[in-house]
């Protein structure tokens, strides 16, 4: 009888650790916080973003989830998504929420360039350096997509494509496709540093370099290398530039009108850029082609001028072209979304973060948040290659960035169409 | 000579361009100040309600392939349905008095309208439909856009028949009292109440009528375009005048053009660093503005 007891006391509380372990994995999830443009100008990409990254957690969590340290699954789980507004304090703020207040092991999303680089001022510069008292919490950004900005910080990390890289490789293909085509002048919206900054110290350098005229105002310091007069552009073309919001595009349009360029670089966002190319049509400006901003290569472009940006050629890191990309496409659609190289980043970001946590073997407890996020930079850092949806991504262990392969797209008959591959 | 003519000819063409889109301006300018001139408060939440009319028009557009008169017309009825609305949350109830009350209120309301539309679009910009887009005159050296045209001579018609409304008929005329002295208006048996909630209604159809045009001006909608057209509409009746129309109306014209000549001359930078700096000498020198009563000093 006393055996029986014992037999059954220790089964009894075997059973009641058993159910406890049970509860505390069923518990457990790899908790993910995201921010970016939820309201503002660029919302939309912000929006997408979100809808892109919960899309994929969700795929992720349908297969089963990520395994812990411990060697059970759990689900990942995008505990918010915050709006920064592409406000630099905004977006300093939610990171410091976000780093003291929750057991989020990672930060993803911030969609804007200048709100990147402030907030990764505020991370510890290298890790280890005890005497910085940077905050310490990865961040995973898939939209902000200036050149150089992951080196701020070792505790930065981006998914975006090297634009310097993407325009180079363009104005090369352009000028062999068509040599017919001398000549070029353009625009950008000047309240947008992304815009602003790649249009005057990027394409049109890249542009230079292949051979292609400025036929714009006279910059004498313009020249082929990257910056080359950048500051002395900004100044000298501001009477054909242009702000986000601006409804009225009648004087620059007719200033590069004037200027009879073979070649138009339209560096805008969506809003801005189908309002300026309105304007050109209404003044009969027919130039032999255009280029457009990275970030206009979306539907959002298609929405505002699908007419008029008939023809436009811009690089992107992401068109439905493989399978995985169709699939992943057709999802975020279902949610409401579309995907584009800023929202198909985010995406990936989510696979990238479950190969992160299985390489460091996060075990997810709520004492570990500190020691869980020193595990899952040094994992992010390390890892040197990762599968993105139109092809491989090789990822730069020095300084946190990615190099990405990219297509060329043109609006053609109204829809977005690949007509240069250059993957190999 | 030739640089001479050259320069003379873009100027030229700058301030026509730059008078013709200023007809949108001072559309919305003729909201604000209708509103100021009958309760002597602003409505922060015009443009707001004035760019959600013109949603309204598109998706008639997009829903049902409503012709292009149907458009505008359901962006000033959803503008004025809005501008009712927008009286009734953020001023019927609140102390004559409270004007920072009010102001609060209507700001509150243009971010809430901010985000619906937001929230509804995805922030994506949407094309908007022009009238006689394809039209271009061209005289000479100069060139003017037909739609542009169009839109000066709507904000035209618009001005008048409120002017008729404002002057010639009774509506128009318990309007003019309610805003001179709304005690005696009431003793007289005007409903205060009713009398600016129809004005709201028609500065309400006003500017669904210009949030319309801005965008077929432009050819794009987006959620992009409220605060800086309830900046300018704001400059344009403070430089009319608040409380004058055609103050509102001279004042929209000038900004449009004086913004031009300053992006023509001095680029994108510092063109509308100058429309502030015209904003604030009237503030200084002449703060009535061009038609408005005298404001006296303490």
């Amino acid at each position: 009888m006393k055996r029986f007891c014992k037999v059954v006391s220790v089964g009894l509380v075997s059973c009641a650790l058993s159910l406890s372990a049970l509860t505390s994995s069923a518990d457990r999830s790899v908790k993910v916080l995201g921010w970016g443009a939820q309201s503002g100008p660029l919302k939309s990409f912000g929006v997408n973003s979100e809808t892109a990254l919960r899309s994929a957690v969700a795929e992720i969590n349908a297969a089963g989830g990520v395994k812990l340290g411990d060697g059970s699954m759990a689900p990942i789980e995008v505990i918010g998504y915050e709006d920064s507004a592409c406000k630099k304090d905004q977006n300093i703020a939610i990171l410091r929420k976000t780093a003291s207040t929750t057991d989020a092991i990672v930060g993803m999303g911030a969609t804007c360039s200048g709100s990147c680089q402030a907030m990764f001022g505020v991370l510890q510069k290298k890790v280890g350096d005890s005497s910085d008292s940077g905050l310490q919490m990865p961040i995973l950004a898939d939209t902000c997509i200036r050149p150089g900005l992951a080196k701020i910080s070792e505790w930065a990390f981006r998914n975006v494509p090297n634009e310097i890289a993407m325009y180079d490789a363009l104005f090369a293909w352009l000028s062999q496709q068509h040599p017919d085509i001398k000549t070029f002048s353009g625009g950008t919206e000047t309240d947008q540093g992304h815009s602003f900054i790649t249009h005057t110290a990027v394409i049109v350098q890249a542009a230079i370099k292949h051979g292609f005229e400025w036929v714009g105002p006279a910059v004498p310091e313009l020249g082929p290398k990257v910056k080359q007069g950048m500051k002395e552009l900004q100044a000298a073309a501001k009477t054909q530039h242009w702000l986000m919001g601006d409804t009225n595009y009648t004087v620059q349009a007719r200033k590069i009108k004037k200027q009879n360029p073979d070649m138009i670089l339209v560096s805008s966002h969506p809003f801005s850029a189908c309002g300026f190319l309105k304007e050109m049509k209404r003044q009969r400006v027919k130039p032999k082609l255009l280029v457009g901003l990275t970030s206009s290569a979306s539907q959002e472009t298609l929405n505002g001028c699908m007419k008029e940006a008939e023809g436009i050629i811009i690089p992107t890191g992401f068109a439905p072209i493989t399978a995985e990309a169709q699939k992943a496409n057709d999802i975020v659609g279902k949610a409401g979304g579309f995907l584009d190289l800023h929202s198909a980043a985010a995406w990936e970001n989510a696979y990238l973060v479950k190969a992160a946590v299985e390489a460091a073997g996060i075990t997810a407890s709520s004492d570990s948040v500190d020691a869980d996020r020193a595990k899952f930079r040094d994992a992010l850092a390390s890892i040197t290659a990762s599968d993105g949806l139109i092809g491989p991504v090789s990822r730069d262990t020095a300084t946190g960035e990615a190099s990405k392969p990219y297509v060329y797209v043109q609006v053609v008959d109204g829809q977005w169409k690949v007509i240069h591959d250059p993957r190999g | 000579m030739d640089d001479f003519w050259y320069e003379f000819v873009e100027v030229t063409q700058t301030i026509t361009d730059g008078l013709l889109f200023g007809s949108t301006y001072a559309l919305i300018g003729i909201g604000f100040t209708l509103i100021f001139g009958a309760m002597g408060k602003l409505n922060m939440a015009y443009a707001g309600a004035a760019l959600a009319g013109a949603y309204a028009g598109l998706a008639a557009f997009v829903l049902v392939k409503a012709p292009l008169v149907v458009v505008f017309g359901v962006s000033a009825v959803a503008a004025a349905l809005l501008g009712y609305a927008i009286y009734f949350t953020c001023f019927r109830f609140i102390p004559t008095h409270n004007h920072l009350a009010a102001l609060m209120a209507s700001v509150g309301g243009l971010f809430f309208i901010d985000e619906v539309v937001v929230h509804v679009t995805r922030g994506s910009p949407l094309t908007f439909p022009s009238m006689f887009d394809d039209i271009y005159f061209e005289i000479g050296p100069f060139g003017i856009r037909g739609d542009l045209v169009f839109v000066f001579i709507i904000g035209l018609l618009s001005t008048g028949v409120l002017l008729y409304i404002l002057f010639k008929t009774r509506l128009g005329l318990a309007t003019r009292a309610v805003a001179q002295q709304d005690i005696a208006a009431r003793l007289c048996g005007i409903g205060v109440h009713t009398t600016n909630s129809v004005t709201f209604a028609i500065a309400g159809v006003l500017g669904g009528i210009a949030g319309a045009m801005t965008a077929a001006a432009v050819g794009v909608l987006s959620p992009v375009m409220t605060v800086p057209l309830t900046v300018k509409g704001i400059i344009v009746a403070v430089l009319g005048g608040l409380g004058s129309i055609p103050g509102a109306i001279i004042a929209g014209l000038f900004i449009g053009g004086f913004e031009n000549v300053f992006l023509y001359f001095r680029g994108i930078d510092e063109r509308d660093m100058y429309v502030v700096a015209l904003l604030f000498l009237f503030l200084v020198f002449r703060p009535n503005g061009l038609f408005g009563s005298t404001i006296t000093r303490d």
